[in-house]
């Protein structure tokens, strides 16, 4: 009978030892109410865990969130969007430039000139007020001194690949480069040579023979010595500065100082092929980083290239936690190949260094990461003791999670704000976000190749209603390509109108015409395709097929897909085979568009995959990418905007609005030169971002008297 | 017998072979290349994405990458792709937090679904067995993600205490008795979810088998001689239970590796 | 119905040991009725396989009565049984029972028109599925089970290796290699025929004694592969291929049965192994009656049951493995409905619209119950041992 006593039993008793467990299990009151500790620290959910806590080897957006606590960079932007210096006090951005002197060339006025009698002439110039044409007078304003560089005589090796890409050739050229004038800008001008045209004359710069000033053994043709030339002795040069001054007293974490080694340290890393770092392309146009005093490092570009500035609120990294010596020591302590082991192999990447305000604590894989503040962070360590970044892989049990009181921020759903709105406990806030949702065109394909046909596909849908059903009202609309909230957003474009009818008759323009069916036919072909998005994301999905419904009423057969995220990137996006594709862009502030609608960038596995081509929008997007001056930008931007809505290579749809809830008693604290205590209600900034005091946040046990700032 | 050893330990090896090559075919043939580079953002060029490639061998013919797989994983050499861990590490880790799920997902189904089997099987055709046929078919249809959301909320909802994750949030300081049954409370939801479709299918088994058993002739001259019906349901008992230990070890690996039970 | 009533009653009839008064079908049933579960699981069927077909029927064609694909954006989320307002509808797009019978999802689609359209998607993935499943099972079994001890040589095994490396290496573009290996399999052709009278008084050659040595028994062969396939966490196997594949309900349908067919395959061998040592395969030998009539007349219809009854439980499993695939967002593509992806749709929205996940949640519970009680009500009335005793 033991056995049968056994056999009931054991299953009793394993039940009873299971279920009594729920008796010690601190409620959510418990957590929430009974923890005073509770209010010192902020705990935001996540989707995703992070994977390299490092700044310039992580892309993912969890580590990014990480990384913009514990690293800081030389600026940031402020809320107006407006460059602020952080580890960097102040910066200056101006231009140096080079010319050759082309002895060959008559000048106006003047003859021909060795460089000497040039710069002369130059400075000439720039004091008489002879000159007539205003561009040109802008120019001269501007150049703060001109000096002459030497001839010199250099070697140069350039290494070749063959056509296959494979083998390496090696060619010497010997460099006998003639004089050089060296300019120096106040600040960067993208027509500089342009204008000095007038000057110079208009062929100086064309008829400079740089291939005269090579040599070399090696057997090239002609189109290989041209471009040689063009490469090595350059007729002009055109090379933006900034020069950074390091706020003094910043300190990384572990103590030490941050200085100018620690930036160039940042960019070499960067640049270092070992580290395979995915920011490289932004690098990629600095010709040099140098350290001119241990608080100001001055960084040198090879070209003209705006979008600079913004690339340098990168984090900095402390150079002595990882140079090639501190490498090396770890190397040798994991008992790896120091030869080979870089940056990625480092275990900095999972108990990083940096100077912002929260120093890295501990990181329990898929479960949480928590920092702490950092006392001595140079603007005032942050009110919260602790920030706490959970991963919980599910939205609805981020939101129950919420509800309980121990999450204190998430990603909240568009259909779960309007619940939120109305709860007394919560303050909330909503803002655009940085993207846009749309339908792209393969205009390489008929019949999206015309205008007419884009133009009257975008009207058949009702992006209104979309907005107001699908997004719950979180939502706006948006006729270009740039972030609504930046002055590059040209607010002048009126969206499509929503309206059938006149979608019909444009078709009927452009020779499709309904049939006994009520489909739309041209030359009795029906009007057919199909329109794909990738899975994974409810908003695309409910678009596709709101999509499909809107264009069937109009009589076009549309078929629908919707593919894996891979499959649908590598086999369809990148190969250029699809119809329509429903997808959408996420934006930084800058304007740079030059990889999604620029017209070499058109080939299989770039970004450009609708294949828009259009030349005043290249022009327009190489010029938005010289421009130094905001205004200008923005001038160009807006044009560009035009041309692009003009166009409608896309249906622009939406820019989604993100909603944040918070508990009211999370305000922002304030204390005046007198010491005295405020509390203010936190309000977002004008473009829409509400962490921006986080570190004045604090959680109060009930709920203050804000005093309004009015 | 050691012929017998031999050519099975020949044979599985032959077999683990191939399901090696064929496991290497499926990750290579599933769609999503390994990498950190998302190919639709603008900062990556093609450039970069070729060095990615390069760097972690992708340019090589499939075979090469078949040795270098499995080169990497006899010398120890595996790094992720995400963040440069040692893969085994990973696995190791994530494995411990399995280990103890599905140890107590196991107790529970032994020990429940031997009693019920049991019962069923005596009293078969019964109201018992009716009730416990249809409760078990009806846990093993339950479509799992579906019984598994409704579990969650509820529990939430109704007795707020949380469900989710190892253990309470910050639980770090309390007694270790606090700690463990805390423990113990985040387990019994998975493991309970983990084991319904193994009681269902397991007490369906143990019935089954002891009418197998009960039908033998060494029961049935057991029964004649007048032994108790206890010592004949002892021995019922213990020869079923050696049966289905034999299925034990390759039903522990299997439930480990399952992603079934975790979906 | 009173089970002891029930048991009585079949005592009754099974005393006396004379023939059999009942066919078959009368047999069949009356043991169905006798288990209730059974005859409830096929009453919900074939409630089910009618809605499906009507489903279809309703919900297909151009201009449907039950349009699934029919967005009304201004009546998303409408509790079940609710009235259209019909001030915010086009004529068109009035629901056609004048009202919301199971409610709306959240871009205004009638979940009942959805349901209905889902029903005969699951139908046709389950009876498809374990088609395909059934039919490499009874073929791989059969084979392992009634031709087991037949031994495969070494050159059978070079030369498919030769022709599927081969196909494989021409189909990713390395052509020359490919023909180098194809060639190679067709020399091995040689070997295939006996060389005849020649060879019986020489010693063979060393490298043809290797060649036509007897490597493995193709029962062996058969099961190891069947290890092989039970390795792959199967899940993991059809959301591979699923992703791969252009999403579509017919690759779904067949990438489930090809990753099922194992348990069918290890049944059928089984029950061929114990058949073809019985006397009455036996006798038929002797008459000299050829294998295919063997297996088909006198061993398969004797081996059916146990197939019937996994294949009963295989459609439920194939119906769970779909929805939970589009659970996961790899099912069928929209706008076409499935239950899975109703209830995917809808868990986002389980405290604005419970409904979402509960309709149909329970409706895939209910019919993946019933195949599942059918199925072990045929088990066990199949099963004469356990018949017997009642």
């Amino acid at each position: 009978m033991i056995v049968k006593r056994v056999l009931i039993f054991a299953p009793i008793f394993l039940i009873l030892v299971l279920l009594q467990s729920y008796f010690w299990v601190p409620t959510y009151k418990e957590q929430t109410r009974g923890d005073p500790a509770r209010l010192t620290e902020f705990i935001a959910g996540s989707i995703g865990d992070a994977s390299l806590l490092n700044p310039i080897l992580s892309a993912d957006s969890a580590s990014s969130d990480i990384n913009g606590f514990v690293f800081e960079g030389l600026i940031d932007r402020d809320k107006d969007l407006r460059f602020r210096g952080r580890v960097a006090k102040s910066w200056k951005i101006y231009e140096e430039a080079y010319f050759y002197v082309n002895p060959s060339a008559r000048i106006p006025g003047l003859g021909k000139a060795d460089a000497r009698t040039l710069a002369s002439f130059m400075k000439h110039a720039q004091k008489t007020s002879s000159v007539a044409n205003p561009d040109l007078v802008h120019t001269l304003n501007r150049i703060t001194d001109i000096s002459v560089v030497l001839p010199r005589t250099y070697t140069v090796t350039n290494s070749i690949k063959d056509s296959a890409g494979n083998q390496q050739k090696t060619i010497r050229f010997k460099v006998t480069a003639p004089a050089r004038i060296k300019l120096v800008l106040n600040q960067v001008d993208q027509h500089l040579f342009q204008n000095l045209l007038h000057l110079l004359g208009n062929d100086y710069f064309k008829s400079f023979r740089g291939k005269d000033y090579l040599k070399s053994d090696a057997r090239l043709s002609t189109e290989q010595w041209t471009r040689y030339a063009k490469e090595l002795i350059p007729p002009f040069e055109q090379n933006p500065v900034l020069l950074f001054h390091i706020r003094p007293g910043v300190k990384f974490q572990d103590g030490h100082a941050v200085n100018a080694d620690d930036v160039r340290f940042t960019y070499e890393a960067i640049m270092d092929p070992k580290n395979l770092s995915p920011r490289v392309s932004d690098y990629e146009p600095v010709k040099t980083v140098q350290v001119v005093d241990p608080l100001t490092v001055k960084i040198i570009y090879k070209r003209l290239y705006s979008p600079a500035m913004g690339t340098w609120s990168i984090g900095i990294l402390p150079k002595h936690l990882l140079d090639s010596q501190a490498l090396k020591q770890e190397a040798l302590r994991l008992g790896k190949d120091p030869k080979t082991f870089s940056i990625r192999q480092s275990t900095f990447n999972r108990h990083p260094v940096g100077c912002g305000p929260f120093k890295f604590q501990t990181w329990k894989s898929d479960q949480y990461i928590i920092l702490d503040r950092f006392d001595d962070y140079w603007e005032g360590a942050p009110n919260y003791h602790r920030y706490v970044y959970r991963i919980i892989p599910d939205i609805l049990t981020q939101e129950m999670e919420f509800y309980a009181g121990t999450l204190d921020s998430y990603d909240v759903q568009p259909h779960q704000v309007k619940r939120l709105e109305n709860d007394p406990r919560f303050q909330h806030f909503s803002g655009l976000s940085f993207g846009y949702t749309y339908i792209g065109y393969n205009m390489r394909r008929k019949p999206f190749n015309d205008l007419r046909v884009r133009r009257a596909l975008g009207m058949a849908i009702d992006v209104n209603k979309i907005i107001k059903y699908v997004l719950y009202g979180q939502g706006e609309r948006i006729t270009g390509p740039f972030a609504k909230q930046t002055d590059y957003y040209n607010h002048g474009i009126k969206p499509l109108p929503y309206d059938p009818e006149g979608a019909l008759k444009l078709l009927e323009s452009a020779g499709w015409k309904r049939n006994k069916a009520g489909r739309l036919e041209k030359n009795g072909k029906p009007f057919k395709f199909t329109l794909i998005t990738n899975s994974g994301n409810d908003l695309r999905k409910a678009v596709l097929a709101i999509a499909q419904e809107a264009w069937k009423q109009i009589g076009i057969d549309v078929h629908t897909d919707v593919l894996e995220w891979s499959v649908f990137i590598q086999q369809r996006i990148f190969k250029d085979d699809f119809d329509a594709v429903v997808l959408g862009w996420q934006m930084g502030i800058e304007p740079d568009l030059y990889q999604i609608w620029y017209s070499s960038q058109t080939h299989p596995y770039q970004l450009n995959f609708v294949g828009f081509k259009n030349k005043e929008a290249d022009d327009l997007i190489i010029k938005i990418r010289q421009e130094y001056n905001h205004e200008q930008q923005v001038k160009l931007c807006h044009k560009l905007h035009a041309i692009i809505a003009e166009q409608q290579p896309y249906t622009f749809l939406y820019v989604g609005k993100w909603t944040a809830v918070l508990d009211k008693r999370i305000v922002i604290k304030r204390v005046d030169a007198s010491g005295a205590v405020r509390y203010e209600k936190i309000t977002p900034t004008k473009t829409g971002n509400y962490t921006y005091y986080f570190n004045r946040w604090i959680k109060l046990p009930q709920v203050p008297h804000l005093t309004d700032k009015g | 017998m050691v012929s017998f050893i031999g050519r099975s330990v020949v044979q599985k090896t032959i077999t683990l072979f191939f399901v090696s090559i064929v496991s290497f075919l499926i990750i290579h043939l599933a769609p999503g290349k390994p990498s950190q580079v998302n190919p639709l953002n603008p900062k990556f060029t093609p450039e970069i994405m070729e060095r990615f490639r390069k760097e972690f061998h992708l340019d090589k013919p499939l075979y090469i990458q078949y040795i270098y797989y499995y080169r990497d994983l006899f010398t120890g050499k595996t790094v992720s792709w995400k963040d440069n861990q040692p893969v085994l590490k990973k696995i190791w880790d994530r494995f411990l937090n399995s280990l103890p799920l599905f140890v107590v997902g196991t107790l529970i189904t032994w020990t429940l679904s031997f009693p019920v089997g049991i019962r069923s099987a005596i009293y078969r055709g019964g109201i018992y067995d009716r009730t416990a046929t249809f409760l078990s078919y009806f846990l093993i249809s339950i479509p799992g993600f579906f019984f598994a959301y409704i579990l969650i909320i509820s529990v939430v909802t109704h007795l707020h205490v949380p469900v989710i994750g190892m253990e309470t949030f910050g639980i770090g300081n309390g007694s270790v008795f606090h700690v463990i049954n805390d423990r113990i409370w985040h387990m019994l939801l998975p493991s309970v979810l983990g084991a319904t479709a193994g009681i269902a299918v397991l007490s369906r088994y143990v019935r089954g088998q002891m009418l197998e058993v009960e039908n033998q002739d060494y029961i049935r001259t057991a029964k004649a001689k007048g032994l108790p019906a206890a010592v004949i349901l002892t021995v019922n008992f213990v020869s079923a239970i050696l049966v289905l230990a034999g299925t034990f070890i390759s039903d522990l690996l299997y439930l480990v590796a399952d992603p079934r039970i975790r979906l | 119905m009173n089970p002891t009533e029930e048991t009585t009653t079949t005592q009754m009839y099974t005393e006396p040991l004379l023939a059999p008064k009942r066919t078959r079908k009368q047999e069949f049933m009356h043991l169905l009725g006798q288990n209730w579960l059974a005859g409830l699981g096929l009453f919900i069927f074939i409630l089910f396989f009618c809605c499906a077909v009507t489903g279809l029927l309703l919900t297909s064609g151009s201009k449907p009565i039950f349009d699934p694909a029919m967005i009304r954006l201004q009546e998303k989320l409408r509790p079940p049984l609710s009235k259209p307002h019909l001030e915010l509808l086009n004529p068109e797009q009035i629901p056609p029972l004048n009202v919301y019978l199971m409610g709306t999802d959240d871009l205004g689609r009638d979940v009942f028109s959805r349901m209905l359209q889902g029903a005969w998607v699951s139908l046709t993935v389950g009876f498809v599925a374990v088609g395909i499943s059934v039919f490499i099972g009874i073929f791989m079994g059969g084979i392992a089970g009634y031709f087991g001890q037949h031994y495969i040589k070494t050159v059978h095994i070079l030369f498919f290796l030769c022709l599927i490396g081969g196909i494989g290496l021409i189909i990713i573009n390395s052509i020359f290699a490919g023909t180098v290996l194809l060639l190679l399999s067709l020399s091995t052709l040689v070997f295939f025929f006996p060389s005849g009278h020649g060879s019986a008084e020489k010693e063979p050659p060393v490298l043809k004694s290797i060649l036509m040595a007897n490597a493995v028994s193709m029962d062996t062969l058969i099961m190891r592969i069947v290890d092989i396939m039970l390795c792959f966490p199967s899940f993991f196997l059809i959301l591979t291929v699923v992703a791969l594949l252009p999403a579509s309900i017919y690759n779904i349908m067949i990438v489930i049965g090809l990753t099922s067919w194992m348990g069918t395959t290890r049944f059928v061998r089984a029950e061929f192994l114990s058949l073809r040592e019985q006397d009455f395969v036996a006798a038929a030998k002797a008459l000299g009656i050829g294998n295919f009539r063997i297996i088909f007349r006198h061993i398969m219809p004797n081996a059916i049951a146990p197939v019937l009854v996994s294949a009963t439980i295989g459609i439920a499993s194939a119906i769970l493995t779909e929805a939970g695939l589009s659970f996961l967002g790899f099912g069928v593509p929209p706008p076409h409905a499935t239950w899975g992806n109703i209830l995917s749709d809808g868990k986002n929205f389980i405290f604005d619209a419970p409904w979402l996940t509960f309709i149909p949640g329970i409706a895939i519970l209910i019919v993946v119950l019933s195949f599942n009680l059918f199925g072990e009500g045929l088990r066990d009335i199949f099963n004469p041992k356990l018949r017997e005793r009642h």
